[in-house]
């Protein structure tokens, strides 16, 4: 995963029904939780718990399909799909891709909401 | 209002379902983050729509809807089951298992809505026709007992066209008819028998509509012929009652030709003995009877209460069921609240 995050806004609102206010409830949402769901992340890896790690890498797919972010959504999949099959070893560089990720959406969403403000 | 339940572990997406569930309008949405505290609020109230998500901690979606239809009353309400694009085989799964259909993440309104409104509608339907359900069944049990009551009334009405052919009363039917019920009681038979019996009684004689005014009015003592046409009142009303599928009739059909049967076996018209009499006749036999010596008549005097219930005693196991006249002997209160209470208005003049 090279690409950088870009924000969809049209997309997303598309998605929405145009609907702003669900949207900006989103980010709002996706911005108070993404310490604790990129450290369950982490965690889950490093206790060495594949379905716990299954099902964070599950909830932070959606959590970035619903923004858009495909590739990120992709690559929190595979080590969804390596949990399942409790291969856990060789998993560290993806996990901290995907939290890393996490921040730089979070980042371009403060971003976005601070102009909007 | 309809109440949709939503469970999903991620706040995010419990949040966003809820927003587009109130964008739905005429919607109460109830949150969960956790599907065993959702299922145990199920215990007590009933959700309009159920939106679940697949994959959750403690317990999956499909183990949701598979736990939440073994409710009872739970397995028509519709249930949504919110998956990602790539589980194919789950939402093949939830299918088998009870969902109604899905929703895909990264949920998208426009489907959103089509979707939960599609299964709003069928709740809507559900609760309709089950509402409809009620009210027919309201219809259907206030004419069953329409036609009950038309079909007792023709039973009263043909046991009174039998009456203006006989020197009995109408207070004699209704009297022996109720000491029937209090005898039925004492021998501990269950209150819909009682019923029966009580409704069934009163066409005890109704065969009496075949036998010639000549025998049947005739004020002095029968000649042996002539007793031998009256005694064939119970067949007659045994032929007039048979054959019909009304409890009531069945149970009347017995009463008429049993109830001149002895317990000895002397009676009419078959001899029976013992307990191959029916019951109902056994208990009839003690009733009738009892109202005949009790009552005055053109003919004759009303015995006393005492006269009367010495002879149902000194019956005991030659004309009547021992059991019966215990049954009867022992509610005698019961017996004369009920002579009380129906008491003949005139002797008819023969």
């Amino acid at each position: 995963m090279t690409e950088l995050f870009v924000l969809d806004r049209a997309l997303i609102l598309d998605r929405l029904g145009g609907d702003e206010e669900i949207f900006l409830l989103m980010v709002d949402l996706y911005l108070q939780d993404v310490d604790n769901n990129a450290q369950a992340l982490g965690e889950a890896l490093v206790q060495g718990k594949a379905e716990v790690l299954m099902r964070e890498a599950h909830s932070i797919k959606g959590l970035l399909a619903t923004l858009s972010d495909d590739a990120g959504a992709a690559e929190a999949a595979t080590i969804e799909q390596q949990a399942k099959l409790g291969k856990l070893s060789g998993l560290q560089p993806a996990v901290a891709l995907v939290q890393r990720r996490l921040f730089e959406v979070a980042s371009v969403l403060r971003a976005e909401t601070a102009s909007a403000g | 209002m309809n109440t949709v339940l939503i469970i999903d572990d991620s706040e995010i997406n419990l949040t966003l379902i809820k927003a587009l569930v109130l964008k739905l309008g005429d919607c109460t949405p109830v949150l969960f983050d956790n599907p065993l505290r959702a299922l145990d609020w199920c215990r007590d109230h009933v959700p309009d729509l159920v939106i679940v998500d697949y994959m959750m901690p403690d317990m999956d979606g499909l183990q949701f809807i598979s736990a939440f239809r073994a409710l009872h009353g739970r397995t028509e309400i519709p249930v949504l089951m919110v998956t990602a694009n790539d589980q194919k085989e789950v939402r093949y799964e939830a299918l088998l298992g009870g969902a109604n259909d899905f929703l895909t993440k990264p949920i998208d309104r426009v489907e959103f809505s089509a979707r939960a409104r599609n299964m709003l509608s069928l709740r809507i339907g559900q609760k309709f026709l089950a509402d409809r359900a009620a009210h027919l069944a309201v219809l259907v049990d206030e004419q069953t007992k329409e036609i009950r009551d038309r079909e007792k009334e023709l039973i009263f009405r043909m046991s009174r066209a039998a009456e203006f052919r006989d020197p009995e009363t109408g207070a004699h039917i209704q009297r022996m008819a109720y000491y029937s019920q209090i005898i039925a009681k004492g021998l501990g038979l269950d209150e819909k028998t009682q019923k029966l019996i009580l409704e069934a009684a009163p066409m005890h004689d109704v065969g009496k509509i075949g036998i010639p005014d000549y025998i049947l009015l005739k004020p002095g003592k029968l000649t042996y012929e002539e007793f031998e046409v009256m005694k064939g009142h119970a067949k007659l009303g045994h032929e007039l009652l048979k054959g019909s599928t009304s409890e009531i009739l069945k149970a009347a059909a017995d009463i008429a030709i049993s109830h001149h049967e002895k317990y000895d076996g002397s009676g009419y018209p078959h001899g029976l003995v013992g307990t191959k009499i029916p019951l109902f006749g056994r208990i009839v036999a003690v009733a009738d009877v009892f109202d005949a010596l009790t009552s005055e008549r053109p003919y004759k005097k009303a015995w006393s209460l005492d006269d009367a219930s010495r002879f149902l005693e000194e019956g005991r196991g030659l004309h009547f069921d021992p059991m019966c006249v215990e049954a009867f002997l022992a509610c005698w209160d019961e017996a004369l609240v009920i002579r009380q209470r129906f008491k003949d208005e005139e002797v008819p003049m023969i």
